[in-house]
């Protein structure tokens, strides 16, 4: 999903002003704490892609000192593509790619334990939860990490409470499956 | 009529399946209305009798037009405690009452229809008891009286029927907020009783004070040469005076000690039962209203009393045997006792009724570790604290009538009279400690769970 | 490394409620200064165990030991001293007392201990500041927002530096922003104080507060979740 939009992202980050790529880099990782951190390849390589699209364009290459770093604004073509994607509804979860329910119906194929998986698997989540509860929690948390936070926090729980009601329904489930 | 027979269902429904509290109410309030036709009907029966009798009780007190009056007077001064205890009485379990008749008017039913069914509930349970003092009311009375007149069975009938049709208005009225705003009110924590229950306690009194107007005027009618109608007006003046006061001092004595005692308390007791005062003085008003009555009636009579006493006694001047006073004095002190007896079992009920709402909130007090020692404290504080400057100034009264008359008649001061208000005062707080058993039993973890 | 003697810890607790069981054999530790999470499915017996281990209630077997104490061994007039003095605790809703304002309300374990009105007000005055109740201390539990209320209530349960807090549910009743701004409230102030939490919940959410989970199936613990 990050990657999907990841040209969007920069093209925002860019509204604000010329920017170099590690620049984005950095704000982007300051602006989405939770998100998985971008590659600094991954901007170079979408900045190239945003210029071929007429959506960027370079705006000077300059030194300060160090290592040369070329900086990108945007286009008249780019602010209107982000507008438009700004506003475009994202689609409610189309497919499911459920990896844990696959490993229940597997476990129970393969005659494993999936009472024993979903327990260890449950474990991790509540594991990883803790951790971005207390990301949350910390003293002096801005709103933008509790907000992405929240996010994570949300959908581990929908995980858990699915993981729930499946642990309480593996009877009925191993059976159908089986039967099958 | 249907709809009334469904009405009559559905409030019999809802008291089957309603729980141990509602099952006091029903028993309490018809005891209540069993006194209170009972007195009724007595006085009834005794109002219709014209000219001199034969009664064959109370030492011939009964049988002269004049002392009759006095004995119809005393009957329905006894009505006042009913009403305090009967007011009490509808307070038992009044929050979980209300939230369910809220609740059948979330579900639809018309306003009529809720207060219907409120009314029916209250007086099914009047009718309970009315029924039962009639059907034994009524064989005592044809032994003693061969053929009563047509006006007694009107003013037995009456009596019968008006006392459930009262308890049902009663029922309806206090229903008005609810009806209101079922959603509100579902919502409130607890009841604001407000000054209401004070003004319906007034009212009743003031019903009170007129029948017994009526009945001593018409059963000694007035001679041109002996004009019979200023002393009972102005004894039923005095009453109503007295009752409305008491009513009014309780309960502004009992938010003035609340407010005062709010800002100084130092232990945790104190202002727990400050607190409570101040948030709702009127709440024991009616059941204190009817102690000061009480005093100030006991304390002149025991010093009155003491004085006819000393005077029966020396022999001056009787036109009666001894024993046609002291009956009439005994009667009098059995009355008023029996009025005592009526308020503090309301102060009693009152206060077990004040534990059993507060329940949920106990155990969490306790579950804090609250010791149950202060919450007992707290408890008869409550009753203690608003009670103690009311009784004084009752028992000042009551004194006073009796060192006035004491005076006028050259007689010693009564001591006695000044012992009355110790003596209720005392009496009140056992009432109200009666409850503190329950306190440890209403007060248990169940109650923490919300489950 | 030997793991250092737990505060509070109970072994084989069973406790029915008429016959129906509600505990059956559980045992539980809380260590000093720790926040632990006690979930389970609705009638697996949390609010149960957490009476227990408060001293609300006497297990019908088994064995709670507070700081070297066995609760069994003490009267009920020390327990109820130990709860006003050592702990506090903290319901789904309804502790508050709703005639009291909630700058007494928050001052009442004070005063129990006796402490004088005006330092016990200005305490609680403190207390009620840190976990954002301002502006409100004269109003009456009723007028408060059920979030307003259970915070005060979280300042009454720490308003005598107790070393244990019992909540059970305490965001029961709340939204989800009211049940983040508490249990916010409630970490910081007992991470500060080196208070100990057992926290009673069913929402995961809630329970990732907690540095560790202990799960509770059928009255018995099921599986202790991974120690942070």
């Amino acid at each position: 999903m990050i990657s999907m939009s990841t040209r969007h992202i920069l093209l925002g980050l860019l509204a604000t002003g010329p920017s170099h790529g590690y620049d984005l880099k950095r704000r982007h990782d300051e602006r989405f704490p939770q998100a998985r951190p971008l590659a600094y390849g991954q901007v170079y390589t979408t900045l190239q892609r945003l210029v071929r699209d007429g959506l960027a364009e370079v705006d000077g290459t300059g030194s300060d000192g160090g290592p040369e770093r070329t900086a990108y604004r945007t286009t008249d073509e780019g602010t209107e593509e982000l507008a438009r994607w700004a506003g475009e509804i994202a689609p409610p979860a189309p497919f499911v790619a459920n990896e844990i329910f696959a490993k229940v119906v597997v476990a129970i194929l393969s005659g494993g334990d999936p009472a024993r998986y979903l327990s260890a698997q449950r474990a991790a989540h509540m594991e990883r939860m803790r951790e971005l509860t207390a990301v949350k929690a910390a003293k002096g948390a801005d709103l933008a990490t509790v907000l992405s936070a929240d996010y994570a926090l949300n959908h581990l729980d929908a995980d858990l409470r699915w993981m729930n009601t499946t642990a309480a329904r593996l009877t009925t489930l191993t059976a159908e499956v089986d039967a099958a | 009529m249907t709809s009334l027979k469904a009405d009559l269902r559905l409030a019999f429904e809802l008291t089957r399946g309603s729980d141990r509290g509602e099952w006091w109410r029903v028993t309490l309030t018809a005891t209540g209305a069993a006194l209170a036709t009972g007195f009724a009907l007595t006085a009834v029966a005794l109002a219709s009798l014209r000219g001199g009798h034969d009664v064959p009780v109370a030492a011939g007190l009964l049988d002269e037009p004049g002392t009759r009056a006095g004995v119809i007077v005393s009957l329905m001064l006894l009505l006042v405690p009913v009403l305090g205890f009967l007011g009490q009485c509808a307070r038992i379990g009044a929050v979980h009452r209300d939230r369910r008749l809220a609740g059948l008017r979330l579900a639809g039913a018309t306003a009529w229809q809720v207060r219907r069914i409120a009314a029916l509930e209250t007086g099914l349970a009047c009718l309970l008891g009315s029924a039962v003092a009639t059907v034994f009311s009524v064989p005592v009375l044809l032994r003693l009286w061969d053929r009563p007149t047509v006006l007694a069975w009107v003013g037995i009938a009456l009596v019968a029927a008006g006392v459930p049709l009262l308890g049902a208005a009663a029922g309806a009225l206090a229903l008005r907020r609810v009806v209101a705003s079922p959603l509100g009110w579902v919502r409130r924590l607890g009841p604001r009783t407000g000054r209401g229950p004070g003004v319906l306690f007034l009212a009743g009194v003031v019903l009170v004070g007129v029948v017994t107007l009526v009945a001593v005027l018409s059963t000694s009618p007035a001679a041109p040469d002996r004009p019979y109608a200023g002393p009972p007006l102005m004894m039923v003046g005095t009453v109503l005076a007295v009752g409305a006061g008491a009513v009014w001092l309780s309960g502004a004595a009992a938010r003035v000690t609340g407010r005062i005692l709010a800002a100084r308390a130092r232990s945790a007791a104190a202002l727990i039962a400050a607190e409570r005062l101040r948030d709702d003085p009127w709440a024991a008003a009616r059941t204190h209203a009817a102690v000061l009555l009480v005093t100030v009636v006991g304390g002149g009579f025991t010093g009155v009393r003491a004085v006819l006493l000393d005077e029966v006694r020396t022999g001056k001047q009787l036109a009666e045997s001894p024993d046609y006073y002291i009956t009439g004095l005994d009667l009098t002190g059995v009355a008023i006792a029996v009025a005592l007896a009526i308020t503090l079992s309301g102060l009693a009920v009152g206060t077990a009724e004040s534990l059993a709402t507060r329940r949920r909130g106990l155990a969490a007090q306790v579950a804090a570790g609250v010791p149950r020692a202060v919450l007992g404290r707290a408890l008869l504080l409550e009753t203690a604290l608003p009670l103690a400057p009311a009784v004084l100034l009752a028992g000042l009264g009551g004194t006073a009538v009796a060192a006035g008359y004491a005076l006028l008649t050259g007689h010693p001061f009564p001591w006695a009279a000044a012992l009355v208000p110790v003596a209720v005062y005392a009496a009140c707080l056992l009432a109200a400690a009666t409850s503190l058993p329950l306190l440890g039993r209403s007060v248990r973890p169940a109650e923490l769970r919300y489950a | 490394m030997s793991r250092p003697v737990p505060l509070l810890s109970a072994t084989g607790l069973t406790k029915a409620h008429g016959r129906s069981p509600a505990l059956r054999g559980a045992s539980v530790e809380l260590h000093a200064g720790e926040i632990l999470a006690v979930t389970g499915p609705s009638g697996s017996g949390k609010s149960t165990l957490l009476h227990c281990l408060a001293g609300i209630v006497r297990p019908d077997a088994g064995s709670v030991t507070y700081d070297g104490r066995r609760l069994e061994d003490l009267p009920e007039k020390r327990l109820s001293e130990l709860r006003r003095t050592e702990f506090g605790v903290v319901f789904q809703f309804g502790q508050l007392i709703p005639e009291l304002t909630v700058l007494d309300n928050a001052a009442l374990p004070l005063l129990l201990a006796g402490t004088g009105r005006a330092e016990a007000r200005a305490r609680a005055g403190e207390w009620l500041e840190r976990f954002g109740v301002r502006g409100q201390e004269d109003l009456r539990p009723g007028e408060l927002s059920g979030g307003q209320a259970q915070r005060a209530a979280m300042a009454r349960a720490l308003v005598t530096g107790p070393r244990v807090v019992f909540a059970d549910e305490p965001t029961g009743a709340l939204d989800s922003l009211a049940g983040e701004q508490l249990m916010t409230a409630l970490v910081h102030t007992a991470r500060d104080a080196g208070t100990a939490v057992l926290l009673i919940t069913h929402d995961a959410q809630v329970a990732a507060y907690a540095d560790r989970e202990v799960q509770l199936r059928d009255g018995a613990v099921a599986a202790l979740g991974v120690t942070a």
